[in-house]
């Protein structure tokens, strides 16, 4: 009990923070929660004065919006939020479908769905405009599939018998090209991470289709709002990902032949149902049942410690070089920035102030999507640039105020010596400055460590990442959440000790004071 | 060694030297006095090209140290500076200082450096200091230290910028023993100096620097004992001068009262001349208000500390009444207290101006 008594909380104060960044349009005040919280919904009618939680980019978003006028739409960017969001209180009710709630309600029973249906769509490969063979060969694949009895297999065992295995698939031959499949594993039956593999309906029948073409399957799992730019600026070749055939989405892309046909619902917790009668779950375990449950679940079982561990040093490895390439970039930045020469000191003077100017995310979009639209560009080199470019115009004019700071006796003192200028600032200016601007600049690069958390947005999987997948297969909101904060501050912490080392390093009378106490 | 010849030097509009020509030949000591903004400090700076100069040549050894292509670094690692504000390298110790620039230009390997640098260290009397900071000295060690590192590259000529200027007046003369011992070592040396004393006796020659250009040089005998020029005897004679124009019967006597402390506070004149003065003004302004038709009075006061001589001059359009005579209908008070307080008077007639000259007592 204790354990629960002072988890929600804390996870109430996470999810206020993800409800309030996921939603641009509608932001629900807390205070929302006394006037609509507790009545009983027994149709989707009742919804029209509630908060119904939503994934952004999905048919929901766009449903709920039009068909509950009244009512508040929050919009979260995976569907992890949303049921989140419905479990702890922060919405009313969620909308999703049939299949994927059924696997969440077999992990976390308080969800419940309630009154009908709302609508029923066809499930189909979304291909870009341009790209007419792929969508043909995948409907004549799929007609294959159909008549050979592969299909109504792949039913049987994902949706109805609930299977979680991969079954052995025929591996194309080596070396005849690759297929891009956008995906967004939000969890089985379409799409989930096992053993650090992706596993589900939609895998599978990617893997099939790619075999079909002779290609080999790689795919990019992301976040589902962001599919489509990526298909149609040619980051992926094909959508795989659970997507509703829908009118509005055909402006953009074609729809292959629909897959599958799903029913949606609206749910919301168990108590608010009609049906409250529902027995409770038994009595929640003790602090350190409830801790080891938790342990095994989101960390040993499927050997997600692995999921974690490449999540880790992903991040480790974009906020280090990204520091590296952010810093070389800084100092030529600042250089130009001081140079007598206008021609120089005006675009970096531009450069600090549009970098400065542009929120980090919407950056390294722009240069994943825009910039490297046509290339096939690693989207981790993608976040090393995007963040060494913002972590660049930041030192820039931390190094400008550094060497501004050091007297310019010292530096004429080493040109009257007989040093270059060059020579002068390496030997003598730079040290000084160094020392001056450590403390600011390891705060720097700490922002820039937690920064980097918005990888995912580009199909990267890192720390945060591997928290949201884990959280995808487990249903357990918050220990996932409180394992990866902690985790970031470990990163942070190690980091800092580092560039702690480098600041004792630089500072002469340190060095003396360890000689004497040695 | 060092010629310069026709030297000018400018910032923006502003023209700080204008022609200046010397010689500073081998082993000969030359101080640079003058007073602050003659331009004495830019001349240094020029002769290492710290400052670039506007036009002019400056030639070391014979070569044309302005010449496109002259090896710059390489002239400065001959003819090293010490700075009026120290400028030791803040992140390195004392003996750090001394060694980085022979390691890193010279090439000397650390162990022959550091051995050289103590022995230097003795020589300025530091020998106990190498392992300090530059933050963990008084002013006189921090410029003994910056001398000793100008010794460590070898110079053949070290330029002094107003060496003593940033210390402790208790810290100026182990500095300037220092100076004299490489006077006396035969160091060519240049030095920008408000020490007269010490520019009297440790130099070979001496330029005092007016107006931009060097206004009057030699012997140490012709500078301080005869010069020759006008402007040179006044720097000399450390006339210091105070003026003040009064245009109105109702001027602000305290102000007056105040700037005239402030002028005999900074020449530390005793209490007793400053209270002579202000009650000399203030009288003798009284004796000119009912005498002036239009109440213009040119006051000016002149201290030289050579000689210790404390004059107030008081400079009028001169009207037929004087103004030491007293009028009918007037106690006489006020002149008779002009007079017990000056200790002479005298009355000066030129182009129609009366100009009185009184002298206080200072002692």
């Amino acid at each position: 009990m204790q354990f629960i008594r002072w988890v929600r909380p804390a996870a109430i104060l996470i999810a206020a923070a993800v409800a309030c960044t996921g939603c641009g349009r509608h932001a629900a005040p807390a205070s929302d929660n006394a006037a609509s919280g507790t009545a009983t919904l027994s149709s989707t009618a009742d919804l029209n004065d509630k908060r119904i939680a939503v994934q952004l980019g999905t048919v929901y978003d766009i449903y709920a919006t039009k068909t509950f006028p009244g009512a508040t739409v929050l919009q979260f960017p995976t569907f992890q939020e949303v049921t989140l969001a419905v479990a702890v209180g922060k919405a009313d009710a969620g909308l999703s479908d049939m299949d994927t709630l059924a696997e969440v309600m077999h992990a976390n029973a308080n969800l419940v769905p309630f009154g009908k249906p709302i609508f029923s769509s066809p499930v189909a490969a979304g291909f870009a405009k341009k790209n007419a063979a792929n969508r043909l060969a995948f409907n004549a694949f799929l007609k294959s599939i159909r008549d050979n009895g592969v299909w109504r297999d792949m039913v049987d065992r994902w949706m109805t018998r609930r299977s979680q295995q991969m079954p052995d698939l025929p591996e194309p031959a080596a070396g005849s090209g690759t297929l891009v499949v956008g995906i967004s594993s939000g969890g089985f039956p379409f799409s989930a991470v096992q053993n650090n593999e992706l596993a589900g309906f939609d895998v599978e029948l990617a893997r099939r289709f790619g075999a079909s073409i002779g290609k080999k399957v790689r795919f990019a799992d992301q976040e589902f709002s962001g599919l489509i730019a990526a298909l149609v600026s040619g980051k992926i070749d094909v959508i795989i990902a659970d997507m509703f055939d829908t009118e509005e989405r055909r402006k953009q892309i074609d729809f292959s032949d629909p897959y599958f046909e799903q029913d949606s619902v609206a749910f919301t917790i168990a108590s608010r149902t009609a049906a409250a009668a529902a027995p409770r779950a038994p009595a929640a375990p003790s602090f350190l049942d409830g801790a080891r449950i938790s342990f095994r679940n989101n960390i040993l079982l499927e050997r997600r410690y692995l999921l974690i561990w490449d999540g880790l040093k992903t991040t480790a490895i974009i906020a280090v070089l990204a520091t590296l390439f952010g810093t070389a970039l800084g100092a030529l930045v600042c250089y130009m920035r001081m140079s007598p020469l206008a021609v120089l000191r005006v675009p970096a003077r531009i450069y600090i102030s549009i970098l400065r100017g542009i929120p980090v995310l919407v950056l390294l979009m722009l240069i994943f999507y825009v910039v490297f639209a046509s290339v096939n560009v690693s989207p981790v080199l993608v976040a090393v640039i995007a963040f060494g470019m913002n972590f660049a115009a930041y030192v820039s004019e931390m190094f400008r105020s550094g060497i501004e700071g050091v007297d310019k006796g010292q530096s004429e003192a080493g040109i009257a010596m007989g040093f270059t200028r060059t020579q002068t600032f390496v030997f003598i200016v730079l040290p000084q400055m160094a020392r001056r601007i450590l403390p600011v600049y390891k705060g720097e690069f700490i922002s820039l460590v937690k920064m980097t958390s918005i990888v995912g947005y580009i199909a990267v999987q890192d720390l945060t990442k591997a928290g949201d997948v884990i959280r995808s297969r487990t249903f357990d909101p918050f220990f996932p959440l409180i394992m990866v904060a902690v985790l970031y501050f470990v990163i942070a912490w190690v980091l800092m000790q580092g560039l702690g080392k480098l600041e004792r390093s630089t500072d002469p009378k340190y060095r003396r004071r360890a000689a004497v106490t040695r | 060694m060092i010629r310069v010849e026709q030297l000018c030097k400018s910032f923006g509009q502003v023209d700080v030297l204008r022609d200046v020509n010397a010689e500073i030949r081998k082993g000969e000591v030359v101080s640079i006095i003058g007073p602050s903004g003659a331009g004495k400090s830019t001349f240094l700076r020029c002769l290492n090209l710290l400052d670039r100069p506007t036009s002019g040549s400056i030639s070391i050894d014979g070569v044309d140290v302005l010449a496109r292509h002259a090896n710059v670094a390489g002239v400065r690692q001959k003819m090293n500076m010490v700075f009026q504000s120290f400028n030791l390298f803040a992140h390195l110790s004392v003996l750090d200082n001394l060694t980085l620039a022979p390691i890193r230009l010279r090439g000397v390997e650390r162990r022959a450096a550091d051995e050289k640098a103590r022995d230097l260290l003795r020589l300025v009397g530091l020998a106990t200091m190498a392992e300090r900071f530059p933050d963990e000295l008084s002013g006189g060690q921090k410029q003994r230290v910056a001398i000793a590192r100008c010794l460590a590259m070898d110079p053949e000529v070290v330029l002094f910028d107003e060496p003593t200027s940033a210390l402790d007046p208790t810290m100026v003369s182990e500095v300037l023993a220092v100076i004299r011992r490489l006077a006396r070592d035969g160091m060519t040396m240049a030095i920008v100096t408000h020490e007269m004393a010490f520019a009297r006796d440790v130099s070979h020659r001496v330029f005092y620097m007016d107006e931009g250009t060097i206004y009057e040089e030699g012997t140490p005998q012709q500078i301080f004992e005869s010069p020759r020029k006008e402007k040179t005897r006044a720097f000399i004679h450390r006339i210091r001068s105070y003026h003040q124009r009064i245009t109105t019967v109702d001027y602000d006597l305290y102000r007056l009262h105040g700037e005239i402390e402030q002028f005999c506070d900074k020449h530390f004149l005793p209490r007793a001349a400053t209270l002579d003065l202000e009650l000399l003004v203030e009288e003798t302004l009284a004796l000119y208000k009912p005498i002036l038709r239009d109440f213009v009075v040119d006051l000016s006061i002149a201290y030289s500390e050579k000689s210790g001589r404390l004059e107030l001059a008081i400079e009028t359009e001169d009207t037929s009444a004087d103004p030491l005579q007293a009028a009918a209908g007037d106690d006489g008070l006020a002149i008779a207290v002009v007079r017990g307080t000056a200790e002479t008077i005298e009355v000066r007639r030129e182009n129609g101006r009366r100009r009185l000259e009184m002298t206080v007592r200072t002692s």
